[in-house]
């Protein structure tokens, strides 16, 4: 196999010509080389531009600041935009990156607010593309003295800058939650810009699903009501990456009619996708080698052939590991400037400003990154975009893989796949991810509970008159029950609010936590904060003792200072890394309702879920051997939440299974399925709905591992055997990944019958033989060949002895 | 291959799978139902949330007898209480912070005060009364507007810009950052023109900070009356009490802190105008203004 790769490479460096592969050479030599790794390789085509000619009625000004910036005809998705954003019309664009999806917004928006005064609102889920978006909008201005006033309003814009933006601000750029917290709440400071606004432009929509999804529609509902106030209704332009259903996710998301531009007239090159499974390195075990040693190989070789290169981890620590080890190659004369460069969330604006920067320079060869760049943040043009592991979705891994081949030249895409069960499935069935349609997104704008906080801040925000809609919604119910705590008072046809609060503050639209923590580097008595890590990923990455690593310089934490939000740390040498041990757990603490279910029974109710990590461990690199322990203490990351729950008797278990562990696999595959059916019933996004086995007091929990098995282990994550558990009771638990509950088990709890009728259909009927990632979870190859209860068998009959007979 | 990709496919579809897996079905076919949310529904919706958050207060039913309000019901809902203080009006215009006001001629002063329903800002927050001060022939003259109902709000904010003429200067204790911007709010929420947009402001408290701070412990009004006018007030309602006055009222209870808001917004717009005084700048006139300011207090 060497030999005639050996020959290429030769022959190759005897040619005269620019030694500079394209995506197609490189996939040709890798699959040379390396043809038993690749499971399957997809070309997709290239296409020709489809070109329009500028718009007639633009402005002369722009015309002349977009002849100025190399634009001197548009691309058709463009000029459709344009028509129909003059036909009065909302719109979304579902076009790849680079498209040019941006000038499809800016000339409708930039020539309305020349002609006739327009303001608009742009919506971006972060603040880092809503910065992005005024940068270019100002070089646009610029470019041709428009006139035009753009800037962002978010978190970090000064006191003194407010005033003059709420009243001389053209375009406003921010993100969702600034409008749901600081903007509508304070709507008459901005009664000049809601009265000529006639624009809002919402980028990245299909970020904007699940519970997230259906908090802000809400949030919508409530601009388009603070609008009708002020005598405005607004026209959207939606922009989304590709989902299964651009147009009704906007349309669930606006509440209107909306037109669906989806052909790109941008040219592009082909693209060649490889999907790859490290070789097995220990035949008896099965073992394949690391994801990363391979994704780390193909980067090496693909910066070495002179291709810019995108390597995406799956955390922030492999971001870390991987940076290293391309920088041990390519970074190692200090006195040059640096090669790789490392990019994720966690790092301080400016140094993810001057990466962006230095990508579209081409000053970078190789960036190593998380999920943080598959949004839109402009890094310039790549060849290749390798992934260290399957992302989870098919959107994500198209949307990841669109990064690459912005320069109408053949690019590449490598899957590198995990040795997760689901990463196995993938690579072993490339149909699988081929022919699949990307998800669709998914909201529930009338989730009872979302609608009651969404009606909170509305009545906030404007009394009700009684009869009004919000959204489609008769409010009275929520109005009523608002009156019950005296937030509101009804007098005569009018609901008022008169507490002394300001619920949006009280109203998160992302689950997630307050409080960053920073961290600050003491090294020689300097006082420098280097990183800042969202309260979340804290106590898994900034323990006293972990290696916390920037651009994969490491330093070491000496002190947490938990309160405080503080991390200190100093420079160190090391040859590890830190790696944190956590496991979660859940107790309930209240059953608020059951009812029989089969031949076992449902519960709703209050659960404690706890996230504990107990201590850490040290990987040395390269070897990646495990070189000490540390402990950890930490106070529990804890949510209080609701969830339901199914469990069946020790006795009606032993009777139906071999063995415990056999009954274990069933809960894990029954979990899975029911996680799968209730998601969708609720219209959450996955994350929403979090799903856990267990025994229901805490004393023991169980997750499928890497082998697609049951692994039990007890109350303080240490491994147990299910033969060991004298108390047998498996409970399969579905609950509200927010605290306090967002609404989601209760709904579910009086489903529950329709529920595991689904679940049992869904796996009964999948056509796969012994299951899949359709059905009870990806399983193992050695499953496929297996002779056993297959572990669709076993999840089929934990379901079977749910349902009613 | 185990799978066929057809029949894989179908299924997905039909099972319309979550996160990770691609899905084709109409996510509208299985939209749940928002229709059939009842009370009882909701209430058990969140009481289920009240259980791990906060507890809501249930609504009292109250019908207090006692709902007197003092002074005389002018439009529904809206009263006014107007008093003459005989005090001697100030000679000379008062200098306060000459870079920024100018002299204040002491007829054209015009001191307000308003007690809101709290201190959260936005849109929600809404002043049920206002008190005013200024200097005729005869005197102080304090009027304050009362709205018992929340539909009288239209009637007080058109009431009090009648009273607000265009010579008038702005008196406040921290008002250019509260007082005012909810008037503002409120006025546009109205729909009205906001009578006090374009008239100078004169806002005592940061006076008071240039002088007092690091003197004085803080610098709440209360703290000037007993150290700059010795002025002391006797059951006198805190401020936070205010909203919770007057939503008791609101929802049918009694009037009896009401009542106690009305004492202490009189004193505050009061309290203002001596205070007006006291700070004038050193100048021929400055020992007798103070003087009677402080007696006049007395």
């Amino acid at each position: 196999m060497s030999i005639p790769v050996h020959a290429s490479f030769e022959s190759s460096s005897l040619v005269p010509v620019d030694p500079r592969l394209d995506g197609q050479a490189l996939a040709t030599r890798l699959q040379r080389k390396y043809g038993d790794r690749i499971t399957g390789t997809f070309l997709i085509p290239g296409s020709e531009g489809r070109y329009a000619p500028l718009p007639a009625d633009l402005p002369p000004a722009m015309v002349a600041a977009l002849r100025a910036r190399g634009i001197g005809q548009l691309y058709t998705h463009q000029a459709e935009a344009w028509d129909a954003a003059q036909r009065g019309e909302h719109l979304v664009v579902v076009t790849p990156t680079a498209s040019g999806k941006t000038l499809c917004y800016t000339l409708p928006v930039v020539a309305a607010a020349m002609q006739r005064q327009a303001k608009a609102l742009y919506l971006f889920p972060t603040k880092a593309l809503a910065q992005d978006q005024v940068a270019e909008l100002l070089e646009l201005n610029r470019a041709g003295e428009l006139g035009i006033k753009a800037s962002t309003f978010d978190g970090d814009t000064p006191g003194d800058a407010r005033q003059a933006i709420r009243l001389r601000g053209d375009i406003v750029v921010s993100n969702p939650d600034m409008l749901h917290q600081a903007i509508l709440p304070h709507h008459t400071k901005w009664a000049q810009f809601f009265e000529n606004l006639q624009f809002v432009v919402i980028d990245e929509i299909h970020t904007y699903r699940g519970v997230f999804g259906s908090h802000v529609a809400n949030v919508l509902r409530r601009l388009k009501r603070i609008c009708a106030f002020y005598g405005s209704t607004p026209q959207f332009i939606l922009c989304s990456a590709t989902i299964g259903n651009p147009k009704q996710h906007a349309e669930a998301l606006i509440e209107n009619d909306v037109t669906a531009i989806t052909q790109s007239g941008a040219p592009t090159g082909e693209k060649h996708v490889l999907l790859w499974n490290p070789p097995v390195v220990n035949v008896d075990l099965g073992l394949r080698a690391s994801a990363r040693s391979q994704s780390n190989r193909i980067a090496r070789l693909a910066i070495k052939a002179k291709l810019k290169t995108l390597v995406f981890a799956q955390s922030r620590t492999m971001v870390e590991v991987l940076t290293k080890y391309l920088k041990d190659v390519f970074d190692n004369d200090p006195r040059k400037p640096a090669r790789i460069r490392a990019y994720r969330g966690g790092y301080l604006p400016t140094e993810r400003r001057t990466t962006e920067k230095a990508m579209r320079q081409g000053f970078i060869d190789g960036i190593v990154s998380t999920s943080a760049l598959e949004l839109g943040v402009d890094i310039g043009s790549l060849d290749v975009v390798i992934l260290n592991g399957y992302p989870g979705s098919i959107a994500a891994t198209w949307q990841r893989f669109g990064r690459a081949g912005r320069r109408q030249q053949p690019s590449l895409g490598v899957m590198v796949a995990s040795s997760h069960a689901l990463d196995q499935y993938v690579v072993r069935h490339p149909e699988f991810f081929l022919q699949a349609s990307p998800e669709h997104a998914r909201l529930h704008a009338d989730q009872p509970l979302i609608l009651f906080d969404h009606i909170r801040c509305a009545a906030f925000e404007l009394p009700f008159a009684v009869g009004e809609l919000f959204g489609p919604v008769d409010p009275a119910v929520y109005l009523e029950a608002l009156a019950e705590s005296a937030v509101v008072h009804r007098e005569g046809e009018r609901w008022e609010w008169i507490a002394d609060s300001y619920p949006a503050q009280a109203v998160s639209l992302r689950s997630v936590a307050d409080g960053n923590f920073v961290v600050v580097d003491r090294t020689d008595g300097r006082q420098t904060i280097v990183a800042e890590v969202d309260y979340s990923a804290a106590a898994l990455t900034l323990y006293e003792g972990a290696i916390h690593m920037v651009q994969s310089a490491p330093y070491q934490v000496e002190r947490l200072d938990w309160e405080g939000r503080k991390a200190y740390v100093t420079r160190t040498h090391v040859d590890y890394y830190t790696d944190a041990i956590d496991y979660t757990k859940l107790k309930v603490l209240e059953r608020f309702d059951g009812c029989v279910a089969g031949q076992g029974d449902c519960h709703h109710g209050e659960v404690h879920v706890a996230r504990r990590v107990s201590g850490y461990k040290k990987i040395r690199y390269y070897t990646h051997e495990n070189i000490g322990y540390g402990p950890v203490t930490l106070p529990d990351s804890e949510l209080h939440t609701t969830a339901v729950w199914w469990q069946l008797s020790q006795q009606v278990l032993l009777d139906a299974f071999a063995s415990k562990q056999e009954a274990l696999d069933g809960f894990i595959g029954a979990a899975y399925a029911l996680h799968t059916v209730a998601a969708l019933a609720v219209m959450a996004d996955g994350h929403d709905l979090q799903k856990s086995v267990g025994s229901g007091d805490g004393s023991w929990f169980a997750r499928g591992d890497s082998s697609g098995h049951a692994r039990a282990s007890d109350a303080d994550g240490k491994p147990i055997l299910p033969a060991q558990l004298a108390i047998f009771v498996p409970t399969v638990f579905l609950y509200d990944n927010f605290p306090g509950g967002i609404g989601l088990s209760e709904p579910l709890w009086r489903r529950q019958a329709e529920l595991i009728a689904r679940a049992t259909a869904l796996v009964g009927a999948c056509d796969c033989l012994v299951g899949c990632p359709a059905c009870v979870g990806p399983v193992l190859a050695s499953d496929e060949t297996s002779r056993g209860a297959s572990p669709k068998q076993l999840a089929l009959r934990v379901l079977e002895r749910l349902a009613v007979p | 291959m185990s799978v066929s990709l057809e029949r894989l496919l179908r299924l997905r579809q039909q099972a319309g799978l979550g996160v990770g897996m691609p899905a084709r079905i109409a996510p509208n076919a299985a939209k749940p139902q928002p229709a059939g949310v009842t009370i009882d529904v909701l209430r058990r919706l969140l009481g289920t949330r009240g259980r791990l958050q906060t507890a809501i207060e249930p609504a009292a039913g109250m019908h207090s007898p006692d709902r007197t309000l003092s002074g005389e019901q002018i439009l529904p809902g809206l009263f006014l209480v107007d008093r003459l203080l005989p005090w001697p009006k100030p000679c000379d215009a008062i200098v306060v912070d000459a870079k920024t006001y100018g002299p204040i001629e002491p007829s054209n002063a015009l001191c307000f005060d308003t007690e809101t329903t709290g201190l959260a800002g936005g849109a929600g927050t809404r002043a049920f009364m206002v008190g005013i001060s200024e200097w005729t022939a005869d005197g102080l003259r304090v009027r304050q507007l009362l709205t018992a109902t929340l539909g009288a709000e239209a009637a007080m904010l058109r009431t009090l810009a009648d009273w607000i003429e265009p010579r008038h200067v702005l008196v406040s204790y921290n008002g250019r950052c509260y007082d005012s911007p909810l008037l503002a709010t409120r006025y546009r929420l109205a729909r009205m023109t906001n009578p006090l947009a374009n008239l100078p402001h004169a806002d005592l408290l940061f006076a008071v900070r240039r002088r007092y701070r690091g003197v004085w412990e803080n610098c709440r009004l209360g703290t000037v009356e007993r150290r700059l006018l010795q002025v002391v007030r006797e059951d006198d309602l805190p401020g936070s009490e205010a909203p919770a006055a007057w939503l008791r009222y609101l929802r049918g209870g009694d009037a009896i802190n009401l009542r106690r808001v009305l004492a202490h917004n009189h004193q505050d717009v009061v309290s203002l105008m001596l205070l007006l005084g006291a700070l004038a700048a050193p100048g021929p006139r400055e020992g007798s203004c103070d003087e009677s300011a402080t007696a006049l207090a007395r």
